[in-house]
């Protein structure tokens, strides 16, 4: 009965790496009946005023304060009990509080998971369950990934691998980990030379790859009606290049974020079908990153066809 | 049962996709040409007339060995034991490298084309040629900068180049593999004779230049050099005696372009603030306005105001190129750029935006100037260019380029006007404003001055280069940073200027 859909990581960036949005979703270990369907709108308020230039934090007045407000639009779909859909997409915008640079709006990319869970069983105190979802993003719109700060995503398609651990007690507490690897495509500039440690004669840029995990603690309440959780998120690229001094990032960059997040959910028991949630991100360290604080609020409504 | 029915098509398409990326096409990392066998070798080539030098034999050259001497027979199989090794260095350097040394160049510009950060509190510091190591690293290779080291490499080749071939064909001796016909050379057989070497002026002159510009390159500047000097033997095109002579060549006509730098008036294009001050004190006397630096901190100092007093190539008074004064802020005419300018930021196309993307070449990139180089490059290969022609296009495009960069930047800071965002209030642009004044584009006029001399020496593409300029020009419309008559007045200006270059280039004996 509980729509799992939340807003797990909002690698909303400025620097990049706005895609993963949904593409975390899926890892949680909830998964829907045979024949349910969930949507979810979600707004997210993302601000950064500082940023990781390499891995050194620093502040830029011509940029100041760096807004990314996102909502997202989701819904996810039991074609069996044990394999799920899910869908969605994100109207992103985005300004600077100081310089004169235009900021960017629109929609970003389609993103679509499959999820499936290998085993769901009683172990000891609780249950003991392994998923899998399998994950594919592409830009919807020719927005323009070549416009650091302010570019909607990286622009370039991804296809995601991961698995996902959960152990929950009987009485409601519950430990999850994820490990995702995120393989990702070339996105194309506007212009054919471009300089990443050496030149590049070409208007395609590699968007490196990169691993993403996840540590989650939390706890169910009032009868399986209250969520409350706190969880930890990193993601490193496996390749790419620094932010050069005082320039403007690409999409070539190796970005690396840390991140602590609490959120919670609430199901009403006399609205049926009706969910809330809220949440607050934080990252803590990183690499070619805008130290992004997000606050975001939703609504789920699910039922069965 | 039935889910695992879906499990396998599944993870199919995982393989399928994982399959995709790693056959993932690898990016080009330089100009994608291969040897190919030269249109003429411009016989006469050694009574051209050179820029700097004050004839093709200034630099003495001794005559070489005959092919018969013991030495030469001793250099001769030097040359066969090193083509029996070749390395993939022989096939990147090619019989023009002229292309890969203007490729590096480029690469430099792009990897110094970075702009000072301010201090933490809030001043900033300049790079300092005196201790190049120190943060911000010296040089800025801003467009002003580019353009200028590109002229003094291209004019160092150039001249170095009417060198070689004066004593190639006063000396006459033949290439390795027309000596003995059991070294098959690398690239297209010739009958250019082979002493003094082309290859070797080309990369000791490009080598000696490019470590003056760029001073912390000069360890890795030496190491390309030495790689093609290797080259040139394993390729069969050399002899020992011919590189030696060649790069003797190279270093001597080095010397003399790196003189004229040391004294162009470079050195203080970047004025300090009370010049500053005062230059823009006087264009608020004599027009009314003046063009503020709008970053935050504030730069106290424009980029180079004085580049405008360095010394021209071609034109005697940089005042005979000076364009009119652009219409005054209040006007009609002012107001309906203004209009403009709004409009289009107000209804962005994706076409106006890619335009203004494409030719960016901002920060962190080649620059203009490095663009029309490119873009040089490339004909000279669809032309099949031997070096010499080439030196001589990039010479000549080079410093119309310098020239009319001089030109603009005494525009920009005897006109001292404003930028858009400084005229229009809250006014938002697609690419960053650069720190100096509006008037004249700088792109226009390096772009116009390019295409110019481009057309020509290449007077089928004239059509395309002027096609390019207009667009590079309308570009910086497009990106909000300039008001549509800093485009086409500077456009007016880039092709007047470039028009001195153009009447030496048609008088130098190359025609």
């Amino acid at each position: 009965m509980i729509c799992y859909i939340r807003l797990g990581l909002s690698l909303a960036t400025v620097l990049t790496f706005v895609g993963s949005l949904l593409a975390q979703t899926p890892s949680d270990a909830i998964m829907m009946k045979k024949r349910e369907i969930c949507f979810a709108l979600i707004y997210d308020d993302g601000a950064w005023d500082e940023y990781w230039e390499g891995p050194t934090l620093r502040t830029n007045a011509n940029v100041g304060t760096l807004s990314r407000n996102t909502v997202t639009p989701m819904f996810a779909y039991g074609i069996f009990d044990k394999l799920n859909l899910i869908a969605g997409t994100a109207y992103v915008h985005t300004e600077a509080s100081g310089g004169q640079m235009k900021g960017a709006s629109g929609i970003q990319d389609l993103n679509l998971a499959l999820k499936y869970e290998f085993f769901n069983k009683q172990a000891g105190k609780g249950k003991l369950s392994l998923l899998s979802t399998l994950g594919f993003s592409t830009p919807l719109t020719n927005y323009l990934s070549d416009y650091m700060p302010f570019s909607l995503g990286f622009g370039a398609p991804e296809v995601s691998g991961r698995g996902i651990l959960q152990y929950r007690m009987d009485n409601g507490l519950y430990v999850r980990g994820a490990l995702a690897y995120l393989w990702r495509g070339q996105t194309e500039a506007e212009r054919d030379y471009y300089y990443n440690n050496g030149s590049y004669y070409t208007a395609f840029m590699d968007v490196p790859n990169a691993w993403q995990y996840q540590a989650v603690a939390g706890v169910w309440l009032l009868d399986n009606s209250l969520k409350l959780e706190a969880n930890y998120t990193g993601l490193r690229c496996t390749s790419g290049d620094d932010i050069r001094k005082y320039n403007a990032g690409q999409p070539t960059n190796k970005v690396e974020v840390g991140q602590v997040g609490f959120n919670t959910q609430y199901y009403f028991k006399k609205l049926k079908g009706l969910g809330v949630l809220a949440y607050y991100n934080q990252m803590i360290n990183g690499r070619n990153m805008g130290k992004f604080t997000n606050i975001g609020a939703g609504v789920t409504y699910q039922f069965k066809i | 049962m039935k889910n695992y029915s879906i499990i396998l098509p599944l993870f199919c398409f995982v393989f399928f996709l994982f399959g995709l990326s790693a056959c993932e096409k690898n990016l080009p990392t330089r100009i994608d040409f291969e040897d190919y066998a030269f249109v003429g070798l411009d016989e006469n080539g050694g009574d051209w007339k050179p820029i700097l030098l004050s004839a093709s034999d200034q630099i003495a050259v001794d005559a070489p060995e005959d092919v018969n001497s013991a030495a030469y027979q001793a250099e001769l199989a030097a040359v066969k034991s090193a083509a029996a090794t070749r390395s993939d260095a022989v096939e990147y350097w090619t019989a023009n490298p002229i292309l890969r040394w203007n490729e590096i160049a480029l690469e430099l510009a792009a990897k110094y084309n970075l702009i000072p950060g301010p201090n933490p509190d809030g001043t900033y510091t300049l790079p300092d040629p005196a201790n190049p190591g120190k943060q911000p690293l010296f040089p800025f290779a801003h467009p002003p900068y580019t353009c200028r080291m590109l002229a003094y490499m291209s004019v160092a080749q150039f001249d170095g180049l009417i060198t070689a071939w004066h004593y190639k064909y006063q000396y006459n001796r033949p290439a390795p593999y027309k000596v003995d016909n059991t070294i098959q050379p690398a690239y297209q057989p010739s009958d250019l004779p082979s002493y003094p070497s082309d290859g070797a002026v080309i990369a000791a002159a490009s080598r000696d230049i490019l470590s003056v510009m760029f001073p912390l390159e000069k360890e890795m500047l030496a190491a390309r050099a030495e790689e093609h000097l290797a080259s040139l033997i394993a390729a069969g095109i050399n002899v020992q005696s011919d590189v030696d002579a060649g790069a003797h060549i190279g270093v001597e006509v080095a010397k003399i372009a790196l003189q004229r730098a040391a004294n162009d008036g470079m050195k203080k294009a970047q004025a300090p603030k009370p010049v500053s001050d005062s230059i823009k004190q006087a264009a608020f006397d004599r027009f009314g306005w003046q063009w503020d630096n709008l970053e935050a901190p504030v730069r106290p100092v424009g980029l180079t105001p004085l580049f405008g007093k360095v010394k021209m190539w071609n034109v005697a008074n940089v005042e005979d190129v000076r364009p009119d004064p652009p219409p005054a802020p209040g006007t009609a005419e002012f107001q309906a750029n203004i209009d403009e300018l709004v409009d289009i930021a107000d209804h962005m196309t994706e076409e106006r935006r890619r335009i203004a993307n494409w030719w960016q070449d901002g920060l962190g990139t080649y620059t203009p100037p490095g663009h029309w180089n490119r873009f040089a490059k490339e004909f000279m290969v669809k032309y099949k260019m031997n070096p010499l022609r080439s030196a001589r296009t990039f010479a000549y495009m080079n410093m119309a380029i310098m020239d009319a960069g001089i030109s603009c930047w005494d525009a920009k800071y005897y006109y001292h006007f404003p930028r858009p965002i400084q005229t229009i209030p809250g006014f938002k642009t697609i690419a960053g404003t650069p720190n100096f004044p509006s008037y004249t584009s700088g792109h226009s006029v390096f772009s116009a001055a390019a295409a110019e001399v481009l057309s020509y020496i290449f007077p089928a593409e004239a059509q395309q280069c002027n096609a390019w300029a207009e667009e590079a020009a309308i570009s910086r419309v497009y990106g909000g940073i300039h008001y549509r008559f800093d485009a086409e007045v500077g456009l007016e200006q880039g092709r007047n200027v470039a028009q001195y270059t153009v009447e030496v280039a048609q008088k130098d004996g190359a025609q």
